[in-house]
């Protein structure tokens, strides 16, 4: 029995040794890899940036700022960031103050997030959109009848910056991006919403089952994480996240849209996006945008959209009372 | 995915290591931490030695209908409750308060108006939720109207003077079981369809328990001096849902319940109001 519990004490010792070197080994590991050896692009970020989607007018044919005009807007874009009072009849909305596009252009000084078509513009959309748009145009703003004809962003649904794909907008531009060895969670502040992409093989999700954020799956090429996303919704107003109210020749989203998106680290406090969204119901050839998640040194914090939503009731009583008015 | 190969292996060495030690002090008559629970030698275990709850669960309960003993009504399941000892330490003014709120459910219950549920009542809703656990952070994503919780297990504190739908969330490690600490909790979300409710000064601490590798014994004490006379308690069992391929996909509360709400027949002045909810 003595001879036993000795020999026991010695496994124990290795293996205690054991546990202790291979605990040395994963301290050890670059802080760039996690623990388990995948590249690690866990952190809290903000895709915020001054720089727009298309290249605006003024710049055409232009590809990169240079740094003077790069500071310029910068400086610019700081100088106009004050609190002032609402001009007369406005109700006094959100001023310049509270929105929170950055302050900063991308660092790569481009004039335009999209890099592909060439020219830093959306792609020209198809015919069938065409005819939806003019059939909008010429029948003007309506007053919602109901909450259906409100968009899916004063519904709370989906936001209009967290995508996917993310597109930089006025404000809750921060993202966290959290790793297992199976799974990576992309959770964005706005509108609380999380996609949980497998990353270990898991079979696609049957193509009869439509999500707002569609349904992504994902693998590691070298140093980049590639997600693949499809499944959208067909009731998705945000096409591949692009706003209808900013780019109103933006449809719903057909469903064979994919999206390809790829994280790949730059640097301890930047991680390069970028994305190819392939949506032939809408768009007449696939566009590319790229930009960076900046590592910010906060916390995602609680975005309750619809329990505070006073603005679709009030929107609704508005066009009540108008019609009452008008008649 | 070589990396990812890799990873797994890593992680499997150390559950070897950790059986094996299991194994070797069960055998010398030593009692530890790691056997304390004879289920413990099949738990899944992360790099650290905790317990790996990723995963998808779900709880197989009625208690977001009612936390207590109940007999079926018209799409209400009868169940039985979730509260230990069944009775819920209201003070007198609260007793009341839940009666009203019984009687008014269809209308007031938050869940109706599509709100955030809070917690503990997401956890028991009957909708499946992943766990996605790191060394830091125990995030858990609902299916459920995309709501989710952080879970710090990184030794930070409570935020002050903040009230969130779904507040605020740090665990830590007591041997095999995750124990967790919420606060936060602005007044607004119940316990149940029943009406069960709290105030913003409820706190809750949730212990996590693993019972085997698919499943979890949660129980959840209940405080809140403003509602209640003495502290309570609920446990329940989370189910890891072990279908092949299983993922959380979308309950967009909103895509559905919008005609439910008043705000398509929003009273404006010398208008009719809503019509009456029918139930």
């Amino acid at each position: 029995m003595h001879d036993f519990a000795a020999t026991m004490i010695r496994i124990l010792t290795s293996t205690v040794v054991t546990i202790l070197m291979s605990t040395a080994a994963i301290v050890g590991q670059s802080s760039t890899s996690t623990t388990w050896g995948d590249p690690d692009i866990e952190g809290i970020f903000t895709f915020a940036t001054i720089t727009p989607l298309q290249r605006p007018g003024n710049v055409d044919g232009k590809t990169i700022l240079t740094a003077e005009e790069a500071a310029s807007l910068e400086e610019r874009t700081a100088r106009e960031r004050v609190d002032r009072p609402p001009r007369p009849g406005d109700t006094g909305t959100y001023n310049r103050f509270w929105v929170d596009y950055g302050t900063k252009v991308v660092a790569t000084k481009r004039t335009s997030l999209i890099t592909d078509p060439a020219d830093g513009k959306l792609p020209a959309v198809v015919q069938q959109v065409q005819q939806r748009n003019k059939a909008s145009r010429a029948t003007g703003p309506q007053s919602p009848s109901g909450h259906e004809d409100l968009s899916i962003t004063d519904r709370c649904i989906m936001g209009f910056n967290a995508g996917p794909p993310f597109l930089p907008s006025a404000y809750n531009n921060t993202v966290q991006i959290f790793q297992t060895p199976d799974y990576v969670v992309i959770l964005n502040e706005m509108i609380h919403d999380a996609r949980i992409i497998p990353i270990n093989g898991n079979p696609e999700l049957s193509d009869n089952i439509r999500q707002w954020l569609g349904s992504s799956r994902g693998y590691w090429d070298q140093n980049t994480l590639v997600v693949e996303t499809k499944n959208f919704s067909s009731g998705r107003e945000l096409l591949g996240g692009v706003n209808i109210w900013r780019y109103p020749n933006a449809g719903t989203s057909d469903r064979s849209a994919r999206l390809i998106e790829r994280f790949t680290r730059l640097d301890a406090a930047t991680i390069n996006y970028e994305f190819t969204l392939n949506d032939p119901g809408t768009w007449t050839q696939p566009w590319s945008a790229t930009f960076p998640l900046v590592e910010i040194d906060t916390n995602v914090f609680e975005y309750a959209c619809h329990e505070g939503n006073y603005s679709a009731a009030n929107i609704l009583s508005g066009a009540r009372a108008d019609e009452m008015n008008s008649h | 995915m070589g990396k990812l190969e890799r990873g797994k292996l890593h992680h499997r060495s150390h559950k070897m290591l950790i059986l094996l030690i299991a194994t070797l002090l069960s055998a010398c008559g030593t009692s530890t931490e790691l056997t304390n629970n004879t289920a413990s030698d099949t738990v899944p275990r992360t790099p650290e030695g905790h317990p790996d709850f990723n995963g998808v669960w779900q709880a197989l309960t009625t208690a977001s209908w009612n936390i207590q003993d109940h007999n079926a009504q018209k799409g209400v399941p009868a169940g039985q409750g979730i509260v230990h000892g069944n009775e819920i330490p209201y003070q007198e003014w609260a007793a009341a308060q839940q009666q009203e709120n019984y009687q008014n459910r269809a209308d007031l219950d938050p869940l109706h108006k599509c709100y955030l549920p809070g917690v503990p009542r997401i956890m028991y809703m009957p909708y499946p939720f992943r766990i996605n656990q790191t060394s830091e952070l125990t995030a858990i994503t609902f299916e459920y109207s995309h709501a989710f919780r952080w879970i710090w297990t990184n030794g930070t504190e409570h935020p002050e003077a903040l009230e969130f739908w779904m507040a605020d969330s740090r665990g830590h490690w007591e041997g095999d079981t995750l124990v967790v600490s919420v606060a936060d909790f602005n007044n607004q979300t119940w316990f149940d369809r029943a009406g069960n409710f709290h105030s913003e000064e409820l706190t809750l601490v949730e212990r996590y328990s693993p019972m085997g590798p698919n499943h979890i014994n949660y129980e959840v004490t209940v405080e809140d001096p403003k509602v209640f006379t003495r502290p309570w308690t609920m446990s329940t069992v989370l189910y890891r849902r072990l279908e092949e391929n299983v993922q959380t996909l979308d309950y967009e509360c909103l895509e559905f319940e919008e005609p439910f709400l008043p705000w398509d027949e929003v009273p404006v002045p010398g208008m009719p109001g809503p019509p009456e909810q029918q139930n």
